[in-house]
């Protein structure tokens, strides 16, 4: 599927792994953060006008009230560089890049999406081929011809296959494959994750995994759209897309199969997201915040997970519990659920869509000796205020399940 | 010849007699409020080579003015407080999810008629609201206070304030107390006890009663008042504390007050504090017009349960300007849950609000942040040059009511056009 859209955004019949072609890039995603960097990058060096302002998106989400001036600067550069070149433009509040990206319908299957975040990728979830690729690139290639060069990857598939148990979930099958394929497994590859597991899960549970894959090494990952996904695209954009598909002989590099019926539920533990364990080997590890959100959570099923395990329970005295919405639909269907209400009465606090406490801009700056469990992406050291401070990731469950027990605890337990 | 009312609670609390304006006396207040900053406190503590309190039960510790932490310094400063609040015993200990330790301490009925009040916040006069004697001191102060239970104070002489009332449609206790500082200026009741009378004060709610009593700091007060009443009594028994839990203090009918004014509040117009100062105060139609970047509804002064349900109603079926940011930061979060439970905090939402965690969030730097040549028309209670970020920025302060129209046309509006 990867080598069919890079042939067809390169103006090319076919492609081979290896190959380096130059393509058309349908989408471009910038956050506060490197969209900034990338504008400075524009103007002064670049100097060119820029080709396709309508396919460039810029997301203010690591800032989502800025807290010193030089953030306010930053946004307030931001969004004159938005208005001066006509780009698409989401304010703080309105969620994080990805979901935003998604939600408003920027994404659409059989496209080259790019950024400069490095969870790009997760875009592949849509039937695209998505990668993140650095700032001055954005500036150099992206903003005024439209393109990018890349080398063509080669495929490797993962097929999942199981039902999970009673207290796992796909979220603990993405940290359970980060832990088995490892930190640098995939290194340049196009992961297919496929499968009756995968084919099963509902969108917003596939999107868990095309996510991990940066952190394996991938250069991107994918899921071949099917009726789920049209279904999907169609819910959130009106505008015509055209579908790429593998051909059913396609060869892989490897294919990786692995039964997921027997999965308990996950930890990525301190100090990388690849050193995972079952949430029983950390079971009672002290934490004093827990936090849906982030590109790994903050999904409405997400909350609805964290109703589960907090219906007639509260949150523990010793510990804070923070919900971030990935995006403003989210937090609207969230009220409309009655989740806002019931998770505030529970004891845990909303926060505005945003990443949340991801890399602590606006909050989530631990002490050298406090913890946080969240459905963050990444657990690396110094993220979150001290670098001694740690990091825990794993699904709304166990989050949910640890906010509960005001420690690590196993959501087993609660269900 | 009568007493005021501060010359009468603080001879209480300083167990005499009476307590002559100009007198100094040896106060033992009846709570200490420090917020996030109480870290200062802990450490001044541990200068002083004791740390034998004189009564944890009258040490209120709220974590905020910036909550959560984004810097690990902050982290660590919250740490030392909740850690020293196990350690001391200290029960009235409320985490960075609480809100704004003014709201919160009045919502947990620890703030009752007739007790003297002393708080880390110079807007600790809002404790007025609930016929308590508030005021703002320092972090020595307080410190001191924990070890020795007393604080010198020189009682105030008074000003009576009597505002007239029903207030003229599209206004609230917000234009009145702009009003009135506009006319006294910011030092216009310097060190006054200011007490609040007249036909609107009857019957008024808490609510209202606190944003008087905030503002009344922007004149100079040493404290403000609207004395107990049925309608304190009802919030204090709503929140299981009954009538006999206080002894309420009232002034005397011919107490002697140095200083005078009035608000008629039948006549008034919306108000608006122009930058940089409180007291640079305007009638909205000289102002209506003025582009705002951003519109800010929050602070102790008005993010109350009443003022959040003000803006709805006006934001109802409207959406927030384009390229304007609307910043909500409800004060508490028992705010957060009656916000969510009636619905009003969907209409914020739906209407394009940043809603944020319940705290002092912008009024105390803790995000909404300007960049030079900003605008934020504020309903908090300081519009000072640099308050929330760029020197070059300015803000406006505004009613709830004014909050939300400005937020709607992108300008400041009078919240009339919206009334029908």
């Amino acid at each position: 599927m990867i080598e069919k859209i890079l042939a067809r955004a390169s103006g090319r019949k076919t492609v081979t792994p290896g190959e380096v072609v130059v393509a058309n890039v349908d989408c471009l995603l910038l956050h506060d953060l490197s969209g900034y960097l990338t504008g400075r990058v524009f103007e002064r060096e670049v100097r060119r006008p820029m080709r396709y302002p309508e396919r460039v998106v810029m997301i203010f989400d690591h800032h989502f009230c800025p807290p010193t001036e030089e953030g306010a600067r930053i946004l307030q550069e931001n969004r004159s560089f938005a208005r001066r070149w006509g780009i698409n433009l989401f304010d703080c509040g309105n969620g994080n890049t990805h979901h935003v990206g998604v939600q408003n319908g920027f994404i659409r299957p059989g496209t080259v999406v790019v950024g400069s975040d490095s969870h790009t990728p997760v875009h592949g979830t849509l039937g695209c081929f998505a990668t993140g690729i650095g700032n001055d690139s954005h500036a150099g290639t992206v903003m005024p011809f439209g393109k990018a060069w890349f080398k063509v990857p080669d495929a490797i598939q993962v097929r999942l296959s199981g039902t999970h148990k009673r207290g796992a979930t796909p979220r603990d099958a993405a940290l359970w494959l980060t832990g088995t394929i490892g930190e640098g497994g995939a290194i340049y590859k196009a992961l297919e994750f496929a499968g009756p597991y995968v084919e099963q899960l509902d969108f917003w549970d596939r999107w868990l995994f095309p996510l991990i894959v940066v952190d394996l090494g991938a250069k991107c990952g994918y899921i071949e759209p099917d009726e789920k996904t049209l279904s999907f695209v169609r819910s959130v954009t009106d505008k015509p897309f055209d579908v790429l598909k593998g051909d059913p002989q396609r060869a892989f590099e490897a294919v990786w199969e692995w039964d997921l019926s027997d999965l308990e539920p996950q930890v990525a533990c301190p100090p990388t997201v690849g050193n995972v364990k079952p949430v029983t080997a950390v079971l009672g590890a002290p934490v004093q915040w827990s936090e849906l959100g982030g590109h790994g959570g903050g999904r409405i099923e997400d909350f609805r997970l964290a109703a589960q395990i907090l219906t007639g329970r509260r949150v523990h005295p010793d510990l804070r519990f923070n919900l971030v919405p990935s995006s403003r639909a989210v937090f609207r269907q969230a009220v409309r659920e009655g989740l806002v209400e019931k998770l505030h009465e529970a004891g845990a606090t909303w926060f505005p869509p945003s990443t949340g406490s991801n890399q602590a801009y606006n909050m989530g700056a631990m002490t050298a000796e406090e913890a946080m469990i969240s459905t963050h992406a990444r657990n690396f050291p110094g993220r979150n205020g001290s670098p001694e401070a740690k990091m825990y990731l794993a699904s709304a469950l166990t989050v949910a399940a640890s906010a509960v027990a005001g420690a690590i605890a196993d959501p087993r337990q609660y269900l | 010849m009568g007493r005021a009312f501060a010359e009468k609670v603080l001879a209480r609390a300083a167990g005499l007699s009476e307590a002559r304006p100009g007198e100094i006396v040896d106060v033992y207040p009846d709570l200490y409020m420090s917020h996030m900053a109480s870290w200062r406190c802990i450490r001044t503590l541990e200068k002083l080579g004791t740390d034998k309190l004189y009564d944890p039960d009258r040490i209120a510790m709220v974590m905020d003015h910036i909550s959560p932490a984004r810097i690990p310094k902050t982290a660590d400063d919250q740490r030392m407080c909740r850690e020293f609040a196990v350690r001391k015993g200290i029960k009235k200990f409320y985490d960075v999810e609480a809100g704004i330790a003014h709201v919160v301490l009045m919502e947990e009925g620890y703030i009752r008629p007739g007790m003297v009040v002393i708080g880390t916040d110079s807007h600790s006069t809002i404790y007025g609201a609930l016929g308590a004697f508030g005021t703002g001191v320092g972090f020595s102060e307080i410190t001191a206070a924990w070890v020795t239970g007393k604080l010198w104070m020189k009682v105030p002489d008074s000003i009576k304030v009597t505002i007239e009332g029903p207030l003229a449609r599209g206004t609230s206790s917000k234009d009145v107390m702009l009003k009135l500082i506009g006319t006294l200026t910011a030092d216009g009741a310097t060190y006054l006890s200011v007490e609040f009378h007249g036909s609107y004060t009857q019957g008024l709610s808490i609510s209202d009663r606190m944003t008087l009593c905030n503002l009344a700091m922007e004149v100079g007060a040493k404290n403000a008042v609207v004395c107990a009443d049925e309608t304190t009594r009802s919030y204090l028994a709503e929140r299981g504390v009954p009538s006999g839990h206080y002894a309420e203090v009232h002034p005397d009918a011919d107490a002697v007050y140095v200083k005078s004014a009035t608000v008629d509040g039948r006549s008034l117009a919306p108000q608006i504090a122009c930058p940089h100062a409180v007291d640079n105060v305007k009638p909205i139609d000289q102002v209506a017009g003025t582009k705002v970047d951003q519109v800010f509804i929050g602070s102790c002064a008005n993010a109350k349960y009443e003022d959040l349900v003000e803006a709805a109603r006006i934001l109802k079926g409207h959406k927030v300007a384009p390229g304007v940011r609307l910043l909500v930061s409800p004060a508490s979060k028992e705010i957060v849950a009656r916000t969510v439970k009636d619905g009003t905090y969907s209409i914020l939402l739906e209407a394009g609000a940043l809603i944020t965690n319940p705290g002092c969030s912008a009024c105390a730097g803790d995000g909404g942040v300007m960049a030079d040549g900003e605008v934020t028309l504020s309903t908090a209670n300081r519009n000072f040059q640099g308050r929330m970020g760029s020197y070059n920025a300015e803000i406006y302060l505004g009613s709830p009511a004014v909050a939300a129209a400005t937020a709607i046309r992108g300008a400041i509006t009078d919240p009339r056009e919206f009334l029908s």
